[in-house]
């Protein structure tokens, strides 16, 4: 077995979290039950490594397989990476019957035929998810298998899930490959990035909770309706106000749990307004400033200000507009026209 | 003379009819004094009954005796209830129900396969200035765009109809797949290769005759988006 290989074998196992490492080799395949039997899995997880790595050596994995590892850590663990979304464009309107062997053979065509020393795996999940690997080398050095992006893509969507770490140079190459092999015109970033990939699924697919007013067959979460034993002496002052914001929250932000992001970008190119008689600017320039927030769980965050009292209920559509328009960075311009004002741009 | 007397006549018929008016009046102010009366008594009576009950301290307890052979207004209530939700379940089960909102129409379009009861999505529309959507849980893949382009703005029904049987097709197709998995992983070699749609299904099996076996190779291919049958199959021995 090559000693990269190993090496490679090596690190990936100590990626892994030590509960976790049996599941995951079980989830490989590529070892067996009765080898997975030979290692203690509560040493250190040097030792654990070390034996995987001797285990590896007696069925001479290749780099194929030590791929398919690194893949099944990445799809159990995506929050480590940062993701973007990317969407696909398409003038056609006929019925597209994704073929995934087609897809497969395309994309790997045309990778290659412009850049030979590259290592592609895919992957497919039961929730017609395409992990697609790929490690970048240069025409005259092989793939430098550390320096890897990953391509997530649900066939017959136009949205495209890519985390390219450090090799953006590369980037306009895969995004050729994949705009070939899914049979879409052409390709862009949208403006929506996180670590959840989830929940960036969740944002394009529409997937999160809306609070639609339809008749629900399946039974409501019982919602607290228990009479409340308290003294009548005792009046809520803000009753009202109290649950307006309650009310105005839920149509906002929906009754389940929010995508998860951690940040929003506002990048403003609008004019300083002052009192003209205080004259702050003299130069009528575009006052540039970038604002961003940033959260563990930006959205969860924004729907809790108002009802702890931080904000004012309704909040500014430019926080709650972020699922909808499926981004989470702005460029604020001055609006042309009689009307001063600030419009977000497409 | 004559005319004296009409005139006579015609002052005390004018002050007869004055007195009745008045007295009208009066009986009018009195009825609706005694409604009120009557109102006022209702009011006490029922917050002399909440303040019993809260000495009591038997808050929400139902503490008024009612009469069995009439039904009370609880009972009524629940029965309402009941039959708003049956209709509801009606309509739901009709495929296509909807209902007003504050600018618009929500509807909900459920879907079946054979009997079986599947996803339900729902779509938000605005009416004005002209219908549009204005969010939907219509999955990404079905083209929800192309087809609200064709009728949402000239034919309402025609939309929903197509799109209702886009959304029945695709969860038949996807249940079958599913079905196929589930009920024959033994005899499928490998995995069963499908897409988001399930609109392409590739798969192999192997036939044993005698002590041979034949390794088989299908393909399936939806060409109706509509439909949840098969339009190409392809079976190859290789």
């Amino acid at each position: 077995m090559d000693e990269t290989v190993a090496e490679y074998i090596r690190r990936t196992v100590l990626k892994i979290p030590r509960d976790e490492i049996k599941t995951m080799l079980q989830k490989w395949g590529f070892l067996s039950e009765a080898q997975l039997e030979t290692v203690n899995f509560h040493q250190i997880k040097d030792n654990i490594s070390q034996d995987v790595v001797q285990l590896c050596e007696e069925n001479s994995a290749d780099i194929k397989q030590a791929a398919v590892l690194d893949i099944i850590y990445n799809n159990i663990y995506p929050n480590k990476r940062i993701w973007s979304v990317y969407q696909m464009n398409k003038t056609g309107e006929e019925t597209d019957f994704f073929d995934l062997t087609d897809f497969k053979k395309k994309f790997k065509r045309r990778l290659r035929s412009a850049l030979k020393n590259v290592t592609i795996n895919f992957r497919e999940y039961e929730d017609n998810a395409i992990w697609i690997r790929i490690a970048w080398g240069t025409p005259y050095r092989k793939p430098n298998q550390y320096k890897t992006s990953y391509v997530v893509y649900h066939s017959q969507t136009p949205y495209v899930f890519i985390s390219v770490s450090v090799l953006r140079s590369n980037l306009p190459l895969l995004c050729q490959a994949l705009v070939v092999a899914s049979n879409y015109h052409d390709i862009r970033e949208m403006e929506l990035r996180s670590h959840s990939l989830n929940s960036l699924k969740d944002i394009v697919f529409k997937r999160y909770s809306q609070n639609f007013q339809t008749y629900c067959p399946r039974p409501l979460p019982e919602r607290n309706v228990a009479p409340e034993t308290v003294d009548l002496r005792i009046v809520q002052e803000n009753r009202n106000e109290k649950e307006r914001i309650q009310r105005l929250n839920r149509e906002v932000f929906g009754d389940g749990p929010q995508p998860k992001i951690e940040f929003a970008q506002y990048k403003l190119e609008t004019m300083f307004k002052s009192d003209p008689k205080m004259d702050v600017l003299d130069k009528k320039e575009p006052f540039r400033c970038l604002i961003k927030f940033s959260s563990p769980h930006l959205l969860e965050s924004l729907k809790s200000l108002a009802p702890a009292g931080m904000a004012d209920a309704p909040l500014s559509p430019l926080l709650t507009c972020i699922p909808q328009k499926a981004r989470n960075y702005f460029k604020i311009r001055e609006k042309k026209g009689l009307l001063p004002g600030s419009f977000v741009s497409p | 003379g004559v005319f004296a007397h009409l005139e006579l006549l015609e002052a005390r018929a004018y002050e007869a009819a004055v007195k009745q008016e008045e007295a009208e009046q009066q009986e009018e102010k009195l009825a609706r004094l005694k409604a009120r009366v009557q109102e006022l008594r209702l009011q006490r009576d029922e917050l002399r009954a909440k303040v019993d009950l809260q000495q009591k301290g038997q808050l929400g307890k139902e503490g008024a005796v009612s009469n069995p052979a009439q039904p009370s207004a609880r009972a009524v209530l629940e029965w309402k209830i009941k039959s708003l939700k049956a209709m509801l379940q009606i309509f739901y089960l009709t495929g296509i129900s909807g209902k007003l909102s504050k600018r618009g129409v929500c509807f909900c379009i459920s879907t079946a396969y054979e009997g079986t009861y599947l996803d339900s999505f729902h779509l938000d529309l605005l009416t004005k200035p002209e219908v549009q959507i204005y969010r939907h849980s219509v999955p990404i893949f079905i083209p929800l765009q192309q087809i609200a382009r064709k009728y949402l703005q000239t034919d309402i029904r025609r939309f929903l109809s197509v799109l209702s049987d886009h959304l029945n097709a695709y969860v038949g197709r996807r249940y079958q797949a599913d079905q196929l998995q589930e009920h024959f992983s033994g005899q499928i070699e490998g995995t069963l290769q499908r897409n988001s749609l399930c609109n392409l299904l590739v798969f192999s099996y192997n036939v044993s005759s005698e002590s041979k076996t034949f390794p088989f190779k299908v393909r399936l291919l939806y060409g109706d988006p509509c439909c949840s049958l098969p339009t190409e199959v392809v079976i190859s021995c290789t």
